[in-house]
């Protein structure tokens, strides 16, 4: 599966996807004029990745300032994937990074992290 | 196959559907109740959708009308840093921090004030070019101005070539300290009059400017005057009048002030009593004391050389001067001394 990288506007997040390295980054802020548009084709890919994953690390990690509701539903399908992934037998790290000062963010990666089971979830504040 | 948002909450229902449809509940009465939860999802699964698109509407507009007021917020920012330099930096923060009324209000306060003008400046005026005139009477605003704030005087107007400035009022460090800072202030402005002196007359001024001080403390009336459209934040009362008084009593170049600044700052300064004067509105008789001398360290100014002779011009403003320079300057000075060799 191709790498997939597409550098971050003012309104969409910086995707770093590395199927190679089964590391994956999404960075940035995250309110596309079309969320169908900007995830479709990536969630799509992942979906297949994932459903061919046997016994590996995956390594994903949120780095977001800003989401709007639509691209929090991405997010949500996001992680249902890769609780099922972990659940399948692969180890998943989840990494949510956040800025420390940003209440809103933590609070976020709070309620999303209840949601993993089978994956790790690591909260990582940053200044 | 385009992707959905919710494809996973339609897979579900698709797949409610077709259970229903295919009739293979065989209990009658489980599959009216999973009929119903069906419907219910149905109804849930639309409300969500509803819910994210409105969510993401608002949001939108949320987002446009914070950045609209970021926008309008920097732009009353800019206006508001061009509108204070017609205040003084005292009265603007007072205003804008809230703790001074936009109102025709005015109080008594013990203030020292500070008067000063240009010796001869009408004369001065004809004899200059208007743009000369202008170049100069801006530079030499700036540089009082820099002085007066630096000491943390209220710069209240100029007028013309004359500038009234007060210590005491919105802050005060108490009157006797007001007034020493004024007296360090006026001391700084002097000194600095003489070193623009040399600077003028290296530009090709023939009569650079002459400044004369008077300073007086006592109680004025401070606050806005004028009226409700158009006010004024100043000072009144004869205690001002009498600053100006003194001030055109001074000797040009020098400082002139009342008995009541000088019995606060007699320990700073050495001065010589001069001739009682008389002031409209003020009943006493004024002691002017005329400052000879400064003993206090805080007063020390900058620094200007200048020399000339046949074959040697030299001008040194150490001010202007700032770290590569200085160095600079100094190496080709140390040159300058080596080529003039040991002295025989």
């Amino acid at each position: 599966m191709e790498n997939i990288k597409i550098e971050a506007t003012e309104r969409s997040p910086e995707l770093d996807l590395n199927f190679k390295m089964n590391s994956f980054r999404i960075k940035g802020e995250s309110y596309p004029e079309d969320v169908t548009e900007f995830y479709g084709g990536v969630l799509k890919t992942l979906e297949s990745y994932f459903e061919e994953l046997e016994g590996q690390t995956v390594n994903f990690g949120f780095e977001l300032i800003y989401f709007n509701s639509s691209s929090a539903k991405v997010l949500m399908s996001l992680f249902d994937m890769l609780e099922e992934a972990a659940e399948e037998g692969n180890t998943v790290n989840v990494e949510w990074v956040y800025v420390s000062d940003d209440d809103n963010m933590e609070e976020l990666g709070e309620e999303f992290g209840e949601d993993l089971e089978a994956a790790n979830f690591i909260m990582k504040p940053v200044e | 196959m385009g992707f959905d948002l919710f494809e996973k909450e339609v897979r579900i229902f698709e797949r409610g559907k077709a259970i229903l449809e295919s009739g293979t509940i065989a209990d009658e009465g489980a599959a009216k109740e999973f009929k119903k939860l069906h419907k219910a999802y149905a109804k849930l699964f639309k409300t969500t959708k509803r819910l994210v698109k409105m969510s993401d509407r608002n949001e939108e507009k949320l987002n446009k009308l914070a950045y609209s007021l970021d926008e309008k917020g920097n732009m009353l920012e800019q206006l508001s840093q061009k509108l204070a330099k017609y205040l003084s930096p005292q009265v603007y923060e007072s205003i804008f921090s809230g703790a001074q009324d936009v109102s025709l209000t005015t109080k008594r306060k013990k203030l020292t004030v500070f008067f000063s003008d240009i010796k001869d400046f009408t004369q001065t005026t004809e004899d200059l070019q208007p743009e000369d005139l202008t170049s100069l009477l801006n530079m030499y605003f700036t540089e009082m101005s820099f002085i007066a704030l630096k000491h943390g005087a209220t710069i209240d107007k100029f007028i013309g070539d004359a500038m009234l400035m007060f210590f005491g009022d919105p802050k005060s460090r108490g009157v006797e300290e007001d007034a020493r800072c004024c007296l360090r202030m006026a001391v700084e402005m002097q000194r600095r009059m003489e070193n623009l002196k040399k600077i003028w007359l290296e530009q090709g001024y023939e009569k650079p400017f002459q400044m004369r001080i008077g300073i007086n403390t006592g109680y004025c009336n401070v606050g806005n005057f004028g009226s409700e459209d158009r006010m004024d934040y100043t000072i009144i009362g004869g205690e001002v009048n009498l600053a100006a008084r003194l001030e055109s009593s001074c000797d040009p170049g020098g400082i002139l002030m009342s008995y009541e600044t000088y019995a606060l700052v007699k320990d700073l300064v050495e001065t010589e009593e001069r001739e009682p004067i008389r002031v409209k509105g003020i009943r006493r008789e004024v002691k002017p004391f005329s400052v000879l001398n400064v003993n206090d360290d805080s007063c020390a100014g900058e620094k200007v050389f200048r020399q000339s002779c046949d074959g040697f011009n030299f001008f040194l403003n150490q001010e202007k001067l700032s770290g590569q320079d200085r160095e600079k300057v100094r190496l080709e000075l140390m040159n300058a001394l080596d080529s003039l060799g040991g002295g025989s």
